[in-house]
């Protein structure tokens, strides 16, 4: 049962994973769903802090690979945010619609605040409108996508191990 | 059991600020190295991901290009019978302005990946890599004029520095070569970030608006003669000691997809954006204008000369005769 559990897990990341990179394209706009955040924090939720971390870390370089000049922001923030969100859910709750959303939603505000600060190239201007206008949007789409990815794959995210 | 629990959360932490570290360092890493460790990543694991991003945005384009496929494809339709016709005349069309054409060899076509959303904003992925011929440092350009040239080339892809980017710079020259200079991008605000600099060009120099930039093939990168813009104002600061322009580039690179890459090997390029269509069309319309005024203007002359030198006869006085025993005295008199 656990093993199986373990192989849905690898492939709804997977899934995930290749979801970050055909549907985002196809949408191309400033608000777009981050496939990337969800898959991390819903692994994230199950593993060890960190784990979580390792993981944030490998999805956040393969992100970063594309962007060589910005290699290392989407890493740091990636591991930041899976590594809070396994210490985080371990207290703070368990099974709720809403609180997964806002779970979701906020993970990916906190990644983009990270990485944006870190990538340091928008000026304060556009770094503005993009963490109080654009993130939070981003944030709003990606909480509610992994709303429903959670309820299509019925992924628990109560416990870890 | 707690000792456990502590010791896991140290082991945790340690691992998390080992991540963070790695990180930090990746950022601090100068740019070859940072390159040397995407490249082989990009290669490797993100390429399939990679494949599936070339596609997602051809599936874009044509969903995006739908109606107006639609719509040609119901003029062809239409116009079944001069299809031959069409066809014939688009090639000639295409050999004529097609850039590829007049390059014939030494470029490699290849696409554009951007990436849609924040981050790095200054390059682009070239789907095509050193398995293709590229090389580090090959010109980057589009049918319209400059984009950029390869940073950092692996076995199927290369990362191409966009002209966007604060440490692109291209010697240039008016489309006359009478004048040069250096192109920067323009570090100015919003929209006008989006805009080139013509830097260091001679006092003595002056540029028009409306004048063309091109590259001028000094520094070994790029070919003589590729388009990169068209000159808008003078933005020379006071006291500098030279003048500087504000160039309206000509291609945006977000709005590329499918690009060129110049090899080594490509040669002179200068004469591939030369047009042939344009100009000299509108020098031959002209000159065909010309030619028919001219003719216009001699035949008054003529007719008037006519006029003056014929005295007018009465139809009636002068007998007919043959046409071929009449010398055409007055026609001598018409120059």
């Amino acid at each position: 049962m656990t093993a199986l559990r373990f192989l849905k897990g690898i492939g709804v990341f997977t899934l995930l994973v290749a979801l970050h990179f055909l549907i985002r394209p196809l949408i191309a706009t400033r608000v777009s769903i981050d496939f990337l955040v969800i898959a991390v924090l819903l692994a994230s939720v199950h593993v060890r802090p960190g784990v979580a971390a390792i993981i944030g870390f490998l999805t956040g370089l393969i992100a970063d690979s594309l962007t060589p000049l910005s290699l290392g922001a989407g890493a740091l923030a990636m591991s930041a945010v899976a590594s809070g969100a396994s210490w985080l859910k371990a207290v703070v709750f368990g099974d709720n619609v809403v609180a997964q959303g806002i779970f979701l939603g906020a993970g990916k505000l906190a990644f983009d605040i990270i990485y944006l600060v870190i990538e340091g190239r928008l000026a304060m201007s556009d770094l503005l409108v993009q963490l109080l206008l654009w993130s939070p949007l981003s944030a709003l789409v990606t909480g509610l996508t992994g709303v429903l990815v959670v309820f299509t794959f019925r992924i628990s995210m109560e416990s870890r191990p | 059991m707690a000792r456990a629990t502590r010791s896991g959360t140290r082991v945790d932490t340690v691992v998390l600020a080992a991540c963070l570290f790695a990180s930090l360092l990746a950022r601090v890493l100068p740019a070859d190295t940072r390159q040397a460790v995407a490249g082989p990543i990009r290669e490797t694991f993100v390429e399939p991901l990679i494949r599936l991003q070339v596609n997602a945005e051809r599936a874009r384009g044509a969903f995006l290009t739908r109606d107006i496929t639609a719509a040609r494809l119901d003029s062809l339709v239409l116009r079944n019978a001069e299809l031959r016709e069409m066809a014939l005349e688009n090639e000639r069309l295409r050999s004529l302005l097609g850039l590829g054409a007049r390059l014939r060899t030494g470029f490699i076509a290849a696409e554009a990946l951007h990436r849609p959303e924040f981050g790095d904003a200054h390059t682009v992925i070239v789907t095509a890599g050193a398995r293709a011929g590229v090389v580090e440092r090959s010109a980057v350009v589009a049918p319209e004029g400059l984009i950029g040239y390869v940073v950092s080339v692996e076995e199927e892809t290369s990362v191409a520095l966009l002209w966007t980017h604060q440490d692109f710079g291209v010697s240039a020259t008016s489309a006359n070569g009478r004048v040069f200079g250096i192109i920067k991008p323009h570090l100015g605000p919003d929209v006008e970030r989006f805009l080139l600099e013509l830097r260091g060009v001679a006092f003595r120099d002056s540029l028009s608006a409306g004048t063309e930039i091109r590259s001028s093939g000094m520094g070994s990168v790029f070919p003589r003669g590729i388009p990169i813009g068209i000159v808008v104002r003078d933005i020379t600061s006071p006291g500098s000691y030279s003048r500087s322009y504000l160039v309206r580039p000509n291609v945006m690179p977000a709005d590329v997809s499918v690009v060129m890459v110049l090899l080594p090997s490509s040669g002179n390029v200068e004469n591939a954006w030369r047009s042939p269509s344009a100009d000299s069309l509108r020098r031959a319309v002209g000159a065909a204008g010309d030619s028919l005024a001219r003719a216009a203007r001699l035949d008054s002359l003529r007719d008037t000369v006519r006029r003056d030198t014929v005295p007018p006869v009465r139809r009636d006085t002068v007998p007919p005769a043959r046409r071929d025993t009449v010398i055409d005295g007055a026609a001598r008199h018409i120059p």
